[in-house]
């Protein structure tokens, strides 16, 4: 469905950005997204191996804007980049779950510094996955292999901790993706619990989303997560390939499953270049290609646009969600 | 000396007495698994020769009763993997899984059948679909034969290698007919020119369904489709039976021949016990061991076919238990085995396609076999290329001391030393064979590694200097080994 209508909310697909590139326009496998000011889009590709890591700038008109970093130990190198974010002043933060460290790019990618070490003991990191920054400017942390958030000034100071490995109600199991609300509530994609479980900045649990015992509005291996202005939560549902939304409270509304419909732009142009394509295309049922494939990361911007990453698909996926919809003529 | 206390509990110390399994088990046990697996440390051998050698012979034929390689895990460190288009990663999630796989038996079938079932990625050009037609040989590898061959027939990869998507009715196209006969159950001199066209005729309309083409948005999962308005549904004779065969009959017949169990024999006995000659000098090379064959073609009789069966009959054979290195390592065997043995790519850590792309140079590009007859095995697979890059693999690997599974290997080495307190060459040179699997070797070579040992002194570990410089002599020993022609054979 291009425009689904579910328990007031109105979500409408708009368009989609991307296609599978190892290197320049494109992205392959891309782990994490973060939107930039004037509507710049920093897209991070984890590749495969030694090839296809980079972040890529972009926009929402699919201008191509450049790309920084690569695959390295070195300085401004990453092995496994996982998630991005930028601070108040545009810098990009990246981690990297096999280096375990967190690297610090300027708004056009230039390699200011890194932090970070190895290991479980307070500030150290192991897996470090999902990346925020709350209102204060602090840096949360997703330590993913250790089971628990951190917290970091944005020079790499440890500051605090919360989560313990488990599945009792608090407790993290491989958690991956992470955002963080407009009071500074922490929602954490608890990946190996099939959960998403939101904490006051002290640690303190508040509320959890992942449906009811009947398998309504279930998660399996969720990744990325992300609220609205309306206090609305969207969540990569990796493994079931869908976007699970839940209002405030943790009432399942309604899913999202894809509808790229229409290539974007650059794969159009793609398309178009090769007849065979073309015919091929013409012949078989495209719907596997349409619908989201491994849906990762979630951001949702001021408009509340709702726009989610696909690894597997290597494309962005948009949709508005109208305030002023009225339904059409039930006698059409 | 806290050390040795502390590494005492690898011997298996029990009140402070140290129990050793028989050593002739150890090497039965190790013998196994290098065929039926890709070898075991010593820890994992003394395990399995606990549980004794036919339980553990079961524990290998029923796979599914160990926990599968979780796809979710791998695909969340190595995401670029699912749906890949590149031969290289689909390689290397293949190595993955045969390093970290708890089933080791069922990723050892996938290669047995990967050999006999040669699909190739040089025509195919569509790595992510040979990955799938692996799938299938996990999943079916220990079943019956005829179901296996079924789906095989259904693979896309298999129709699209020998063109069975052109063969219709009124325009045969005898390919997959051909080969399914030929080099996939009966033989060559076991069937007709007629029986080649019939088959094809039974298989017209099987087909691939139209497909999403590759990009921009990645792979699509190409799929089976019968098209029964290309089959040629009219009456057939095949190897004297007549009906208006379509092609599940015509592997339902060929499952029942005589000819299909001792061809699928004496594959199962190249593969798992000695090096044969290859398939295609069959019909004009006895086999090295008819009467084995004739064990291992009773067993698929009188099971109807079961795999499962079959490799119990083999592994639980005197032919088989005597046929300790009589097996030249195939590239994925050594490579893999090496890696095991080393404690590396345990779990996830990026380099994998290296692994996979060595493979390729030292003779097997898995998922790309250079023909539908496969690779050519036993002494073919060296020549004096290859056994350089063999060797310095090996050796190489053996030589790193950071590697966990080296350090196990030069501790236990250590410890055995210490226990025994015998410090002379040859007390050193049977403690690294023995930590290493208790591998054996010729006089020759032993003899070659007591110079070695010569040099290690008594192996001092008082200081951290000495421990660095012990952990080097005796890895230089490993290396050594690793180096042997010995260690060439499984």
């Amino acid at each position: 469905m291009l425009t689904t209508v579910a328990a007031g909310r109105v979500y409408d697909y708009s368009y989609c950005i991307g296609m599978y590139s190892q290197d320049g326009r494109g992205f392959w496998a891309p782990q994490d997204f973060v939107l930039g000011p004037n509507g710049r889009i920093y897209v991070l590709s984890r590749g495969v191996e030694q090839l296809g890591q980079r972040v890529t700038k972009i926009n929402f008109d699919h201008d191509f804007q450049g790309q920084f970093g690569s695959v390295g130990e070195g300085d401004g190198g990453f092995v496994w980049p996982r998630s991005i974010d930028l601070d108040r002043h545009g810098r990009v933060f990246l981690t990297d779950e096999y280096l375990n460290r967190v690297t610090i790019y300027s708004e056009e990618g230039s390699y200011r510094y890194h932090w970070g070490r190895s290991g479980s003991g307070d500030g150290q990191l192991s897996g470090p996955s999902g990346i925020a920054f709350d209102s204060q400017g602090t840096v949360w942390v997703v330590d993913s292999l250790n089971h628990r958030v951190q917290s970091f000034s944005q020079i790499g100071e440890f500051q605090s901790k919360f989560g313990k490995r488990g599945d009792g109600d608090g407790d993290l199991e491989m958690p991956w993706g992470i955002c963080i609300d407009r009071q500074d509530n922490i929602y954490v994609a608890d990946w190996g619990n099939n959960r998403v479980q939101k904490f006051a900045p002290t640690g303190e649990l508040l509320v959890k989303f992942e449906g009811s015992s009947a398998g309504v509005g279930s998660l399996k291996g969720p990744s990325g997560v992300a609220v609205d202005s309306d206090g609305d939560v969207y969540v990569t549902d990796w493994g079931n390939h869908r976007v699970q939304i839940y209002a405030a409270d943790g009432q399942y509304i309604t899913a999202l499953v894809g509808d790229a419909q229409e290539p974007s732009p650059w794969a159009q142009t793609y398309i178009d270049a090769n007849p065979d394509i073309i015919k091929a295309r013409r012949r078989t049922d495209l719907e596997p290609e349409w619908r989201f494939r491994r849906p990762v990361a979630v951001n949702v911007d001021a408009d509340d646009r709702i726009i989610v990453l696909e690894s597997y698909h290597h494309r962005l996926q948009i949709y508005n969600k109208l305030k002023d919809y009225e339904e059409p003529l039930i006698n059409l | 000396m806290l050390l040795i206390g502390a590494w005492l509990s690898v011997l298996g110390s029990i009140n402070g007495e140290v129990v050793m399994p028989h050593q002739e088990d150890i090497r039965l046990m190790a013998h196994l698994m290098r065929r039926a697996g890709f070898g075991d440390t010593r820890e994992e051998l003394e395990e399995r020769v606990s549980k004794g050698y036919e339980a553990v012979v079961e524990e290998l034929l029923y796979p599914e009763r160990q926990p599968a390689i979780d796809d979710e895990l791998l695909y969340r460190f190595f995401p670029g993997y699912e749906g890949a288009g590149a031969l290289p990663i689909n390689q290397a999630n293949w190595v993955f899984r045969m390093i970290n796989t708890q089933r080791p038996l069922e990723e050892k079938m996938a290669l047995f059948w990967h050999q006999l079932f040669a699909t190739s990625n040089s025509k195919v050009d569509n790595p992510l679909e040979l990955t799938r037609q692996i799938a299938i040989f996990r999943e079916y590898g220990l079943g019956t034969y005829r179901d296996l061959l079924v789906e095989v027939a259904k693979s896309p990869a298999m129709i699209f290698w020998l063109d069975n998507q052109g063969n219709r009715d009124g325009a045969i196209n005898e390919n997959w007919g051909r080969e399914l006969l030929e080099l996939f159950s009966l033989g060559v001199g076991n069937y007709s020119e007629d029986d080649i066209r019939e088959a094809a005729r039974a298989f017209t309309g099987w087909t691939i369904a139209p497909k999403i083409p590759r990009n921009p948005y990645g792979r699509f999962h190409w799929l089976f489709d019968y098209k029964p308005e290309d089959h040629d549904d009219r009456e057939k004779t095949f190897l004297g039976y007549t009906g208006n065969f379509n092609g599940e009959d015509i592997v339902d017949i060929i499952a029942d021949q005589p000819a299909t169990a001792r061809f699928l024999a004496r594959h199962l006995y190249r593969f798992f016990v000695a090096d044969e000659p290859h398939v295609a000098s069959w019909n004009i090379t006895p086999p090295v061991d008819p009467e084995a064959i004739e064990l291992l073609a009773d067993a698929y009789n009188e099971s109807r076919g079961d795999i499962r069966s079959i490799l119990r009959a083999l592994f639980n054979s005197e032919f088989f238990k005597n046929a300790r290195f009589a097996r030249v390592k195939s590239p994925a065997e050594l490579i893999v085995g090496t890696v095991r043995m080393a404690g590396n790519y345990e779990g996830f850590k990026p380099g994998l396609n290296n692994l996979a792309l060595e493979c390729g140079w030292q003779g097997q590009a898995l998922l790309n076999p250079p023909s539908v007859e496969g690779w050519h095995t036993g002494s073919e697979w060296i020549d004096p290329g290859v056994l350089m890059r063999r060797v310095n693999f090996a050796a190489r690997i053996f030589g790193d001391v950071s590697l966990p599974g080296v350090q196990a290997i030069v501790k236990r080495v250590l410890v055995n030393v210490h226990v025994e307190a015998d410090y002379s060459p040859q007390a050193i040179v049977e403690a690294c064979l023995d930590a290493m699997g208790l591998l054996e070797v010729s006089r020759a070579t032993h003899s070659e590694l007591i110079v070695h040992a010569e040099k290690c002194g008594d192996l001092p570990w008082s200081t951290h200097e000495e421990f660095r410089a012990t952990m080097r002599n005796v890895s230089k020993i490993l290396t050594l080994i690793a180096a042997s022609r010995e260690y060439q054979f499984a």
